[in-house]
This record gives structure tokens, sequence and C-alpha cells, in this order.
């Protein structure tokens, strides 16, 4: 899916987390938002999915406005960086709380969620877990249930914060892969925050910079690498 | 391998600090509840029986448990919605609200007892508008309801308001993302998430309803068989002198703390075990 | 890009208003306070203002005069008599308790927190009845005491320890999950700088819990004054002699002498409200010290 984001501003009081910010995602590409914290990259995200919504500026989903859409009925997979995994639920439950949420009209039939979450834990390469509790799983493992849990709703698009934040280096790489294969197996247009340079520049197609609620340059990795638009990207990338 | 008995510690004051634990434990707990079960044992099972096993009694413990556990059930209903309202909405009054909840906890539960009498009786501000309805709260079973619920009413808030305050926003937030509606995210995540507080505070609100005494007696009536409860029988067996009817009763009503000890922990231990955390 | 003037082409686009998803709708919100304000209002705050109406129903004067009455007076002092026994040594058990359990590793520690819990689900009349079964006067113990002419039932004695026993696991449940939480660091730190055990609670544990141990205190005092049920059976209702405050309060309600039994309850339900003012002063204040539940 297609989306634009159109002179986007977010105030919280009186404090901007967003000056208008402009932005067109190509279909399918692999997005990442960098940029330290309280530059507004969060806000952004959160906007997309529906999570908060802007004090000015329009958001257009395949060219359709989707500025007022409720979170409900955006579809977008939203995983989060604390994963906000129901606790009190096993890993199948929470894969399939998205299907069985929906009203009774348009829900699956109990065999075909199965059918579905099965497929899914295949594709988070965890079949086995599926009766198992969040508690009972490591950073990793959650990780990947939270994305799974997020694709099982058949989203438009992914929304990731900080997808690795917390995770150690080794776990972090393997799982970088794992999100790239699951974009490029899903085709979904993704976005992910992150304030690592090395993960947006190694995984994403296309870079965006922000600092305090701007945008400070789009462009490919090689091309952000090779020519920072502003001082700002230069000292960010020298880190 | 069993852990040693005690491990060595460099901190001095063991030897005192269990001391006095263990002495005044010994004195103002274990001793006097030893001496409840030496009672009952020396009666022997039969003539505790022949105590307990009378109608008056039968009907004096069965209103207790039942009026108890319609007060904590209500309790539970009220305390859930209140821990709610206090923790996340924003009005004015919260905080004095807030403090007032533990005033069942502060209030002598005599003087609850008369003003609540003083309120629901037939010639008081709230009994006064129930008579012209047709109906008695004071001296009926619906007193003493009032009046446990009264002193039950802090518990499920108490337990439930830091498991509330302790939910993160993004468990909700991503139940919104997943088309979750907010009754349905209500229903299957958020009240899940309280269930275990809840419970234990359900059980902690049953079990003080069961063994109240000042708060009850004067708006209940006491008459046999209609608004006598167990513990004010265990009174009444006192001032007879009939130690081993009061020693039976009182037994009982051990048993049924001990019951709900026992289920407060298995709930603990339930959800800690399940959900890694309580 | 970014940096481009705020000024936009097209209208601004002003979205409605919307509510944070985790948040229920205005009309849910404003019923579920209404509700539960109600239910308080129904069942705390009428009974509260009742008592003190009831009292001042014959004026302020007839209130206070039925306060002067050897009765209340008498009641009044032996409250006071057993609080200051009672709470004090609870204190001093809390302490030693919490210290027992915190400081040290030992087995069976589990099931001596049980013990210490234990009397809050003991009904008070049941722990009243113990006390009569262990310390009577038909009793080794009691029929000893008495001999000697220090009855324990049906006098100060037992009375105190009614009190104790209903207040027993107040002080060392405040102290305990504060002690867990701020761990032996600071004590072994201080033993390997020399100070000695006393030193060490004086100088180092006592300023760490002085506000939990307050909090403890106060709700301790605030049960011991008002308990009625445990020391209705163990006291003997006594005129004069053994009747403490709800004691009196009992009796005088039910010699119908409402204007005294209300005048007199007034005065521990301003207690109450004096305790929970206090308590959540204390909560406000010192959160960071008192036990994770405490904290608003």
């Amino acid at each position: 899916m297609q989306i634009e984001i159109d002179h986007i501003s977010k105030e919280f009081g009186a404090t901007a987390a967003l000056h208008p910010v402009s932005l067109s995602i190509p279909s399918g590409a692999l997005v990442a938002l960098l940029g330290p914290s309280g530059s507004g990259k969060t806000t952004l995200l959160r906007i997309l999915g529906g999570l908060e919504f802007p004090t000015a500026g329009r958001v257009l989903f395949d060219a359709t406005d989707a500025t007022n859409l409720t979170v409900q009925d955006r579809r977008a997979g939203f995983v989060f960086q604390s994963y906000a995994l129901f606790r009190h639920m096993t890993v199948f439950e929470n894969i399939a709380y998205g299907l069985r949420a929906r009203p009774r009209a348009q829900r699956p039939a109990k065999a075909e969620i199965a059918r579905r979450v099965t497929k899914l834990l295949e594709l988070i390469q965890l079949p086995d877990i599926g009766a198992r509790y969040p508690s009972q799983l490591s950073g990793g493992q959650r990780q990947r249930v939270a994305l799974a849990r997020a694709l099982a709703i058949e989203p438009r698009m992914l929304l990731l914060d900080e997808p690795f934040g917390a995770l150690d280096a080794r776990v972090r790489k393997e799982l970088r892969a794992g999100l790239r294969e699951i974009h490029d197996t899903t085709g979904l247009t993704t976005i992910f925050v992150t304030h690592d340079q090395d993960e947006a520049m190694e995984l994403a197609d296309l870079v965006v910079v922000m600092s305090m609620g701007r945008i400070e340059q789009i462009g490919r990795p090689q091309d952000i690498r090779a020519r920072p638009a502003t001082a700002f990207v230069k000292e960010f990338l020298a880190v | 391998m069993r852990s040693p008995l005690i491990n060595r510690s460099p901190l001095p004051g063991m030897a005192l600090s269990a001391g006095i634990t263990l002495t005044l434990l010994s004195l103002v707990v274990l001793l006097p509840i030893g001496a409840l079960l030496l009672k009952g044992a020396t009666a022997g099972l039969p003539s505790l029986w022949a105590e307990v096993n009378t109608p008056r009694i039968w009907g004096a413990l069965y209103l207790s448990f039942r009026l108890s556990l319609i007060a904590a059930l209500i309790n539970l209903v009220f305390g859930v919605a209140l821990a709610w309202v206090l923790v996340r909405y924003r009005f004015p009054g919260r905080r004095f609200l807030d403090a007032a909840v533990d005033l069942p906890f502060a209030l002598p539960t005599a003087v609850a007892g008369i003003a609540l009498t003083a309120l629901y009786a037939p010639n008081g501000a709230f009994g006064a508008i129930a008579r012209d309805l047709g109906f008695k709260i004071a001296y009926t079973q619906s007193g003493i309801l009032i009046a446990l619920i009264f002193v039950g009413l802090p518990f499920v808030t108490r337990t439930v308001q830091p498991v509330v305050a302790e939910i993160e926003r993004e468990v909700e937030e991503a139940s919104a993302t997943l088309g979750a509606t907010r009754a349905y995210t209500l229903r299957r995540v958020v009240l899940p998430m309280l269930a275990p507080a809840a419970m234990t505070g359900f059980a902690l609100s049953l079990a003080r309803a069961v063994g109240e005494y000042g708060s009850v007696i004067f708006i209940a009536g006491n008459i046999p068989l209609k608004t006598e409860i167990a513990p004010l029988l265990i009174v009444i067996k006192l001032e007879e002198f009939n130690y081993v009817g009061a020693t039976a009763i009182g037994i009982a009503m051990l048993l049924i703390s001990f019951a709900m000890l026992l289920l407060i922990n298995a709930i603990q231990v339930f959800s800690r075990r399940r959900i890694g955390y309580v | 890009m970014s940096d481009a003037p705020i000024t936009h082409s097209r209208p601004a686009h002003r979205p409605p208003t919307h509510r944070p998803v985790t948040t229920e709708s205005p009309g849910f919100r404003y019923a579920l306070i209404a509700v539960v304000v109600l239910f308080l209002a129904f069942l705390l705050f009428a009974p509260l203002v009742a008592v003190f109406a009831e009292a001042l129903s014959k004026g302020a004067i007839e209130a206070v005069t039925s306060l002067a009455n050897p009765e209340a007076t008498s009641a009044i002092k032996l409250t006071l008599i057993v609080a200051a026994v009672a709470v004090p040594l609870n204190a001093v058990f809390g302490i030693a308790a919490a210290w027992l359990i915190t400081k040290y590793d030992f087995r069976g520690k589990a099931l001596l927190i049980t013990l210490i819990d234990l009397p809050f689900s003991v009904s008070p009349v049941v722990a009243g009845l113990c006390l009569v079964l262990t310390f009577g006067a038909n009793t080794a113990i009691g029929g000893w005491m008495v001999a000697q002419g220090y009855p324990i039932v049906f006098a100060l004695p037992s009375i105190i320890l009614a009190s104790m026993f209903v207040t027993f696991p107040f002080v060392a449940r405040e102290l305990i999950p504060v002690m867990i939480e701020q761990g032996r660091a600071e004590e072994e730190a201080a033993l390997t700088l020399g100070a000695s055990g006393w030193r060490i609670f004086f100088t180092v544990t006592l300023p760490n819990i002085r506000w939990a141990l307050l909090y403890g205190v106060l709700l301790c005092n605030a049960r011991a004054m008002g308990e009625f049920g445990a020391v209705a059976v163990v006291s003997g209702k006594i005129r004069g002699q053994t009747a403490t405050m709800p004691i009196t309060i009992e009796m005088l309600y039910n010699e119908y002498l409402s204007v005294a039994a209300f005048s007199l309850a007034a005065v521990l339900a301003l207690l109450a409200l004096l305790t929970l003012t206090l308590k959540t002063l204390l909560e406000w204040r010192f959160a960071d010290q008192l036990a994770a539940a405490h904290r608003p």
C-alpha cells in the first residue's frame, strides 16, 4: 500500500512533537525512521497506526484520506517496543486475538483461525510454542510472536516501534534477517522506528532521518551515507 | 539439596529479633489459637458436632456465609469499577475519594454499626424512604448486607488499584490495533489482567465479612434463624458459659478462615506460575 | 525539506477531536464516575455524616456534656491506656519480625509470615474466644493469675491482648516490603565500617523505615482504639472498669442514650478522619519510602 504523509504536525500542549512533515512511501517499501529520542519518529509512526491523531495535516493510504480512520479500522499491523503481548493468553491466543475480535459476520471459523495461526507460527519459525505463555519465552521469541500477532489481521502495512530495541546484539542480527524475510514474503509496506543507524542502513530500502520533529533527509542508505544533506545528519551518522 | 536451616549472616540481632518475634507471636496469637483447638480436642468431635448440629447454628453459619458472599460479590464489582475510576479518570475530588475508600478500615466497627443503623432504620434518613416504598432495611438481612458491604469495601479496590496502575498502555493499544473495540479490549484484555488481584480482594473481603461482628449486630436485629450471625452465637454461648458450644462454633469459623487463606494463596501461586505476576 | 514554512496552501485540515484509544467514551466515563460516587455516598459518606448529625441532634452543648460524664471519661481513659500499651508492643514486634524476616535467610520464613498474617483472617470474636479459653479464670494460666490477684480476662490485660491480636500484623506488614526493597547492603556497609548492631539499627535502618513505621503505627492505633468484637468478648463489659470507648458506645446505644452514644462515636470518628488524613499525607509526601502498594 502506498502511504502519503501530507503536512502532518502534532502538538502535545504547547510543545510541538512534529513540525509539518511530508513524506511519500511507495508501496512495498521497507522504510526506517531514524533519529535520536525526541525526534518525533515514534509520534509519526503512532499517527500512521491511528494511535495518535495529528494536530493538522493528512494521511493518505493509496490516495484515500485515512486521517480520521479509527485505529480499529486502519488494519495497521503494529509491533510495540515492549511487544505488549497479552500475558494471560497463550501464544496461540495472542496470535488469534485479532481474528477473534472481529464482529461475528467477519470472524473466520474456528478451524480457519487455527490454520492461520499455525501458518504464522511456521512463518516466524516457532511452530511448537503455541501453548506457551509469553512469560515462558525469550525476548527474541516474544518479538517474533508480536510480529505474527500483527500479521494475523492481514494488515495493510506493518509498523514497528524499535523492534529490536530490547534485544542483545546476536539476537538482533538474527531478527533483522527475519524481518527482511517476512517483508519480502508478504510484500507489505513496512515502516520501522530505530535510533540505531546500522540497523536502518542495513535493513531499509529507504531511510528517513529525523530530528527535533523535522525530517532532515530522505534517501537510500548509500545515498545518505555518501551525501548527508544537513549538518545534523552528518554528525548523527558520524557517531 | 535442602537449604540449611539458617544461613549464617554477618548482621547482628538475629537472636534478639527472633526472640521478640516468637515470644509475642506465641503469647498473643499461637497460644490462644492453640487453646481453642485444645479445648476442641478435649471436648471431642462428637460433642463438638452435637453443639454445632442444631438448626439455629446451621442457620447462623449459612446466613453469615451467604450474606458475606453476596456482599463480597457486590464489592468485587464496585471495587474493580472504583479502582479503575480512581486510577484512570481525572475529575475533581478524585484524591479525596481515593483517601475516603479506607474509611471502613479506620472507622471503628461499632461506630459504623450505629451510624448505619441510624440511617437505615425505619425512622432514619434512608430507612424512612424505604419504609414509604414498603420495605425494611435495618433489622433484616438487607441491613446485615449493607454492613458487610461497608466493612469489605476497601479490599478489592486496594488490591486492584496497583495492578491497574501497572497495566502498560501499549497492551491496550495493541488490542486496538488488532481491531478490537474498546469494550472487547476491556473484557478480554483488561479484566483478565485484573482478575487475580480482584479475586484476592474478593477473598479478603469475604473473610472479613464472615467474621464481622461490631458493625453487624446493631443493624441485624439478631432474630434467631432470621438475622442472627455466627459470631454473635459465640458471644451468646459464652454468656451462657457454654464453652464447648462456643469452641465448636469458633473452630467452625476458624476452618472457614483457613480455607479462605488457602484460597487466597492458591490464587496467587496459580497466577504467578501462569502469568508471571500477581 | 521539512524546513519548509508552516503556511499551508490548502485550508488547514482540523480533524475532529479524537480521544486516546486507551480511554472509554465520555458518556461511559461520566456514568461510571457517577455510579461509584453514589455507591460511596450511600455507604461511606452518609454514615459518617450520620454520626455527627446524631451527636449534635440536641445541640453541641448536650453532646459535649455527655462526654464529660464519668462513664465516658473512664472509657476514654481506658482506651488511651490500652492503645498506649498495645501499639508500642506491636511496633516493637513489627520491627523485630521485619528485621528477622528481611535480614536473614532461614527455613520456614513463609510459614512465619503466614502465622503473622493469621490474625487478619480470624474473626475478632473468635480471637476473643481464644483468649478466654487461654487466660479465663477456669483455665490453668488464668486460674493461677486470679489466685495471685491479677485476673487477665474481664480485666485490663485481656483487653490489651485482644487489641494486640487484632492489630498484630499491621506494623510488620508495612515494614517487610519496604525493608525487602531496601535490601541489606546499607546495613552490611555500616557493619564493615565497624558500627554495632544497635548503632546500625538507629542510624541506618530506622531512618529508612521511619515513615513506613509511622504508617503502620497509625493504622494499628486506629484499629486498636476502635476494636469492638474481641474486646466485647474478653472485657466482661464492666461499667467504669473494663468498658472501652466502643463498648461504652454499645451500652449507651442499647440504653437509648443516643446523643451520648453518638457523641462518643463522633470522637472515634474524628480519630478515624485524623488517621486517614495523616495516612494520606504520608502517602503523598513520602511515597518513595512506603510499601509499593501505598504509592498513589
